[in-house]
């Protein structure tokens, strides 16, 4: 119950811009949940309304199991780290950390203890005296976190804390991020827009679109079982194409793409609602085998309902740890990417090498149009 | 060889960046020399000169400074502009701050730009013109008068015009946004997760305040006071108006020297003046700094 965060319905209007709305979901104790999504989705807004700094026009929200409707940001067991981190600019690394204990009116000995065991905590135990200024952006971003963490809230709510890092700083950040939750058994709820960190760090993510979640489920789920097309485009990297529904045979959907023929495997949630028609096949990159033409040798090879598709390598984009191949088919105006591992023998296609691609049923996941 | 050539073809264009910073400096260094240096010189040497029987006398002495500095006159003078000078800024900054803050914390623009005009209105009164209005509201008989009259404050009325109390209001209404606007504009420039992340912290209104928002916006402060000291050494209409004979200060002990030619004086009030806005900007200087050490 301690750290436990609940929403019900909980909607924001801008104006007549509807920046939240109607989500609803729950977050257990000591988890670590990020609300993943795109640029103005509206996850800043939900963190605030945590917060406490927006309050929601309709909806409760309830943290540790109290109706939070009435209670002000100051009251709330929560502290945020902001996005720009909002260090105090005219006061030392000890003076920030300490502000929040400070204003609770601890007593002086209590304060250096704690803000003591938070710079220790961050690894910034020799920093006490410098001012914001003095620091680097890794440096501050510890700061911040001191500064939130040593009021030992039950939430922490961090605001794309990582976005303002360069890529190295921000992995090594995304460790000592987890490490630090892990230690102290504090909820966190973190907000990002960067997919591969939402994966990397949280037991769960809640995907936004547009102000509404599009699903909650843990990183796993998420890649290898996308509840919508949005999701599915959005987790990893995966070619939606559009596919016209011939029928349903032995739970497999047997799809049209120009004149390429092959099934695709209906998902369980979908059978209720299957697809007809006009639908969109999503087809990750690394599910895609991309081999050496032509057509007809690859034609005899076995492996029922393997979908198989012959065509030219448009663009090779290399990537160091795999390359990947936009390739042109030649049954459809269509353009798939498959990805490989780099190395190992793996074969390198150049540009306008002709190609056959391959992918089981499985791989590829049906939403309607 | 063709490194080398490129080092001197970058030092080349440096130097040519720089005779470009000159060239659009000099406009600005001539009327320095002519407007400032050149009557800062002459004052200097006008200074030593001797005035003696209503002539002046090109013979060099130090009179005139020991008089300014022992003759209770001049002593006097000084006191009264000094005083001017510090009533009117701090009467300013206790109307300004508050007032930038509102303006700050103000929810319409409407508003906002409303007051933002009746700060900026008294600018575009002629000082002569705005000098006679308070006359006219200050005196015996006038409205604030009355008013404290009616309300019982006050048995009669209080002396608040031909005195150093008009001069000061005068003079704190017409600098009023010479110091109000750079307190909102450091209001403006302060980021506003500052505040929502010390409210977060636990921090009532008044820690946030007396820990963020002040400190963070001293400079403005500073800014303002520096604009409005130093103006206030230098009025002359005002005090002549409104002081009614009874604020004597430098300005218009220069303008009665000069009628009389008395050069000698003019010239050593002009110092003294100079001296005194030099060491306040200095002393304002200091302030700022230290706010944005701590
Ligand atoms: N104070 C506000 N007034 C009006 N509209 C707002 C306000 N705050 C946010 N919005 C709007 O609400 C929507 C959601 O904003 P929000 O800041 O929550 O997005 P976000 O998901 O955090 O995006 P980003 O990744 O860019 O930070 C946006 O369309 C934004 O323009
Ligand atoms: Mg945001």
């Amino acid at each position: 119950m301690s750290g436990t965060v609940e929403l019900v319905g909980v909607t924001k209007r801008f104006g007549s811009h509807l920046a939240v709305d109607a989500i609803s979901f729950g977050i257990g104790s000591g988890e670590f949940f990020s609300l993943l999504g795109p640029s103005g989705c509206g996850k800043s807004t939900t963190l605030r309304m945590l917060s406490g700094f927006e309050a929601p026009d309709e909806g409760i929200i309830r943290i540790a199991g109290q109706d939070m409707a009435d209670v002000p940001p100051y009251r709330r067991p929560t502290n945020i780290v902001f996005q720009r981190w909002a260090l105090f600019p005219h006061m030392s690394v000890e003076a920030n950390v300490a502000f929040g204990l400070e204003a609770e009116g601890r007593p002086r000995a209590e304060i250096r203890s704690r803000v003591g065991d938070a710079l220790a905590l961050v690894g910034l135990s020799g920093f006490a005296a410098r001012k914001p200024g003095q620091l680097s952006g890794g440096q501050m971003q510890r700061v911040a976190l001191a500064r939130a963490l040593v009021k030992r809230p039950k939430v922490l709510l961090l605001d794309e804390p990582l976005s303002a890092l360069d890529l190295k700083l921000r992995h090594q950040m995304q460790i000592e991020l987890k490490r630090i939750q892990q230690e102290i058994g504090t909820t966190f709820v973190f907000v990002t827009h960067d997919q591969g960190e939402a994966l990397a760090m949280s037991d769960k993510v809640a995907v936004m679109n547009a102000g509404r979640v599009e699903q909650i489920a843990s990183p796993q789920e998420l890649y290898d079982a996308p509840a919508t097309r949005f999701v599915a485009g959005f987790i990893g990297h995966a070619n939606l194409l559009p596919v016209t529904v011939d029928g349903v045979a032995n739970g497999l959907a047997m799809v049209r793409l120009g004149d390429l023929h092959f099934a695709a495997a209906l998902r369980e949630t979908s059978i209720g609602d299957m697809p007809s028609g006009e639908a969109i096949l999503a087809l990750r990159f690394e599910r895609v085998r991309i081999g050496a033409g032509p057509a007809a040798e690859a034609a005899g090879a076995a492996g029922a309902g393997v979908a198989r598709a012959t065509g030219v390598v448009r663009q090779m984009i290399f990537g160091g740890a795999s390359v990947q191949y936009v390739v042109g088919l030649d049954a459809a105006p269509v353009e798939i990417t498959a990805e490989q591992p780099h190395g190992a023998g793996a074969p390198v296609f150049a540009q306008g090498t002709p190609v056959t691609l391959s992918w089981e049923p499985a791989d590829g996941r049906l939403f309607k149009a | 060889m063709a490194a080398s050539s490129r080092r001197d073809g970058g030092a080349a264009g440096r130097a040519k960046a720089e005779r470009s910073a000159w060239v659009l400096l000099t406009p600005m260094c001539l009327l320095m020399a002519v407007a400032f240096i050149l009557p800062v010189g002459l004052f200097l040497l006008y200074s030593f000169y001797r005035f003696r029987g209503g002539r002046l006398e090109e013979t060099f002495t130090l009179e005139t400074y020991w008089r300014f500095m022992t003759d209770e006159l001049y002593l006097i003078t000084i006191y009264d502009t000094l005083q001017l000078a510090v009533l009117a800024t701090l009467l300013c900054l206790v109307i300004s701050y508050p007032l930038a803050y509102a303006m700050w914390r103000m929810r319409s623009p409407g508003l906002q730009k409303l007051i933002a005009f009746i700060v900026f209105a008294p600018v575009l009164v002629s000082v002569v013109v705005r000098s006679y209005g308070w006359t006219v509201v200050l005196a015996d008989q006038g409205p604030v008068n009355f008013i404290l009259t009616r309300l019982g404050l006050t048995s009669g009325p209080v002396s608040l015009v031909y005195n150093m109390t008009g001069t000061v209001i005068s003079l704190a209404h017409v600098f009023l946004p010479f110091v109000v606007f750079p307190i909102l504009a450091s209001m403006l420039r302060l980021d506003p997760t500052l505040r929502e992340a010390a409210e977060d912290l636990g921090a009532s209104w008044w820690k946030t305040f007396r820990s963020i928002t002040l400190p963070l916006t001293l400079p403005g402060v500073v800014a303002g006071a520096q604009i409005c000291f130093t103006l206030s050494l230098g009025s002359f209409v005002t005090p002549a108006i409104l002081g009614g004979g009874r604020v004597l200060v430098l300005p218009i002990q220069i303008y009665t020297a000069t009628s009389d030619i008395n050069w000698p004086v003019a010239a050593v009030g002009g110092l003294c003046l100079l001296v005194m806005a030099f060491i306040a900007v200095v002393a304002f200087g200091r302030l700022s700094q230290y706010s944005e050490a701590v």
